[in-house]
């Protein structure tokens, strides 16, 4: 009966409602693409971080991963010291540079890393085969694509270029061997890798025995805290970063689009509720004498909020029903639009559906709905029914 | 900008450094103070005098970055990190613009192992970030007006909704259509005229708020939101046309209603 009064009273105006409805609806979606933003780039980064199991990451002191071009010399002795703690099971040491590819007169630039290809945590192999050999290595499409390359091919490698000198510090013939894709650069990169030994030895006594990161792996059941704590004051010259510290820095560091969620968010709440209680309350006003007429039958004022509390969350249940469709595509848009930050890994979503994420916007727009009926619903409940009825009549 | 005291002169051989007013605060450091500078961390490095404390740019690549500047004299800094007499670039500055380009040619045909670019091409190149932020900004604007239009249209029909006795009453009176349209419209353009002025001095408000709490969190001197006049133009043209939209589609369904009808006989 109260929901056959609330639907009869939406339905009359319709034209209205359906704008009511499309307010919410507009307001919803930016709820839920502000809930999708603002946990999105955390959960997404740490799912990357923790995709290939790897825990900690050893970078030299005062720097973030590949912040700099800062490395870490004598990389096999820092192996060797954390392998003998039996928290770790897995190191994969990684070093980082930039080689060119030199073909005739053609020169394309590639970022290369270097690394032990059966423990590696940095790419997956997509087609042909790992470069388990010293003179292969593996590459992602952007660099076949560049280079014009093809699995099978042997190309010449070089590091180390001097602008002054126009040559190369290290040339190295290679076989291409798979195409891989990796998961921490950026889309549009091109770069490969290969086995560690050979990079370094690419890079000529600056880059022997060193590594630009370690990445490690903790034994299941063991507390990655108290394996950081003791990689700091085992190797000192080094900063041990776990995922968790990884994640708080990366926080820090996007704050301002949690803050810019967090405010919108806030706003589209409370648009949304206005919304309502400003189309409910006018409902109310028009009614006023039927209101009135209902009290005088005898009905309850119990019954008479409940109406009026059903039909604003009726308003905000559909416009929330239509707003969590809609906030899915312009999150799919608005995605596609970060996503072209320079340096983003490719895996990297700052609006990252979650089912958590909807049920926190569907959450907020029904209690947001049954405060805007709060309102309209006590003036209703409140009315002097004899006074209203005799204004209503003399009207 | 030098903010305090200029770079002392040399004291004996010890060098004079400046750093920025970030580094300044937290490490209490002031003009005058004896500090350790090194390569690497550990380093034995040299004692210098901070010469200078310099105030951060308005520079938006740099808030995101929460990381000290030092400046070295260059032939200091070669010594300090091994660098020899290398630089990482130069700047060139030219009379006029059509200069820039006749140098930067003029250095391209005889460089050796470099390249000149113009200042604009680098600036360009090194602010995509800033181009995305931007990109999505205007994306969230976009979907703000669709929903402030939506909001805007729903309660100026209802403003005009509720007037549906008063309109009865002066079509009775013998007022015509024409003129009862026209009160009506007027009246929804006045309401959204208003409306637009006062959500200007609140996004004034809130634009202050903004620049207050960023340029404290970032310590820049850099505004992160700006009010102009283009904005307010547009804020309130778009407001004032839904208003006198909305105004029109309500007045011409209440206008074409019998005005008995209006009264609910």
């Amino acid at each position: 009966m109260r929901l056959h009064l609330a639907i009869a009273s939406l339905t009359r105006h319709r034209a209205r409602t359906a704008l009511a409805i499309l307010g919410v609806a507009v307001a919803a979606a930016m709820l839920l693409d502000m809930v999708m933003l603002s946990s999105g780039m955390r959960e997404s980064f740490g799912a990357l971080l923790e995709s290939r199991g790897f825990s900690i990451r050893l970078a030299p002191r005062g720097t973030l991963p590949f912040d700099t071009d800062a490395t870490i010399g004598g990389a096999s002795e820092i192996v060797a010291v954390l392998t003998r703690n039996p928290d770790i099971t897995v190191v994969s040491p990684v070093l980082g540079a930039t080689v060119h590819v030199v073909e005739g007169a053609d020169r394309t630039t590639a970022f290369a890393i270097g690394v032990h290809p059966a423990v590696q945590g940095d790419y997956e192999v997509e087609r042909g085969a790992d470069a388990l050999a010293g003179d292969s290595f593996v590459a992602n499409e952007e660099f076949a694509t560049a280079t014009g390359a093809r699995v099978g091919d042997t190309l010449t490698l070089a590091t180390g270029y001097s602008p002054q000198l126009r040559a190369y510090g290290g040339e190295r013939r290679a076989v291409f061997s798979g195409v891989a894709r990796f998961l921490y650069l950026s889309r549009g990169q091109p770069a490969i890798a290969m086995p560690l030994a050979t990079l370094q030895a690419m890079g000529g006594t600056e880059r022997r025995d060193r590594a630009s990161l370690f990445m490690v792996r903790v034994r299941e059941g063991a507390a990655p805290d108290s394996v950081q704590r003791w990689i700091e004051q085992t190797v000192p010259r080094v900063d041990a970063i776990s995922t968790r510290e990884a994640l708080a820095r990366v926080d820090e560091r996007l704050a301002y689009f949690r803050q810019m969620a967090l405010i919108l968010g806030g706003v589209s709440l409370l648009v949304g509720f206005l919304l309502v209680t400003t189309l409910v309350t006018v409902s109310v006003n028009q009614r006023i004498g039927e209101i009135a007429v209902q009290r005088a039958m005898g009905i309850s004022r119990a019954h008479v909020v409940h109406q009026i509390v059903a039909e604003s969350l009726a308003i905000s249940l559909l416009g929330a029903g239509v707003g969590l469709a809609l906030g899915l595509v312009t999150a799919r848009w608005l995605n596609g639009i970060l996503a072209s930050f320079p340096g983003l890994p490719t895996a990297i979503d700052f609006f990252l559906f979650q089912p958590r994420a909807a049920w926190t916007a569907l959450g907020l727009l029904v209690a947001s709905g049954i405060l805007a009926g709060v309102y309209p619903s006590w003036r209703a409940a409140s009315l002097p029914v004899a006074r209203t009825l005799r204004e209503e009549a003399v009207a | 900008m030098v903010s305090l005291g200029l770079a002392l002169a040399l004291q004996g051989t010890t060098r004079t450094i400046a750093i920025d007013e970030r580094l300044a605060t937290d490490a209490s450091l002031h003009v005058g103070d004896r500090v350790v500078v090194a390569s690497t961390p550990g380093a034995a490095g040299d004692t210098v005098i901070v010469g200078a404390i310099l105030s951060r740019r308005a520079d938006p690549s740099e808030i995101a970055r929460d990381e000290y500047r030092v400046r070295l004299h260059l032939d200091h800094l070669q010594e300090l990190i091994g660098y020899g007499d290398r630089v990482d670039r130069f700047a060139v500055a030219t009379r006029d613009s059509s200069g820039a380009e006749r140098a930067r040619t003029a250095i391209n045909d005889v460089a050796f192992g470099f390249r000149a670019h113009r200042s604009r091409d680098v600036a360009i190149e090194t602010s995509q970030t800033f181009r995305v932020v931007s990109r999505f900004h205007r994306a969230i604007g976009v979907i703000t007006i669709v929903a402030s239009a939506i909001f805007l249209l729903c309660i100026l029909l209802l403003k005009v909704d509720e007037r549906r006795r008063d309109v009865a009453a002066l079509r009775l009176l013998g007022l015509s259509r024409r003129t009862v349209l026209g009160a009506v419209v007027l009246e929804a353009a006045f309401v959204a005229l208003v409306g637009s002025l006062v959500g200007t001095a609140i996004g004034a408000l809130a634009s202050a708020a903004v620049n207050a709490y960023y340029q404290a969190h970032y310590r820049t001197p850099l505004r992160f939101s700006i009010v102009t006049p283009d904005i307010i133009a547009l804020a309130a043209l778009l407001s004032i046309l839904l208003g006198i939209a909305a105004g029109t589609l309500a007045a011409l369904r209440l206008v074409r209603a019998r005005p008995l009808a209006l009264m609910g006989r």
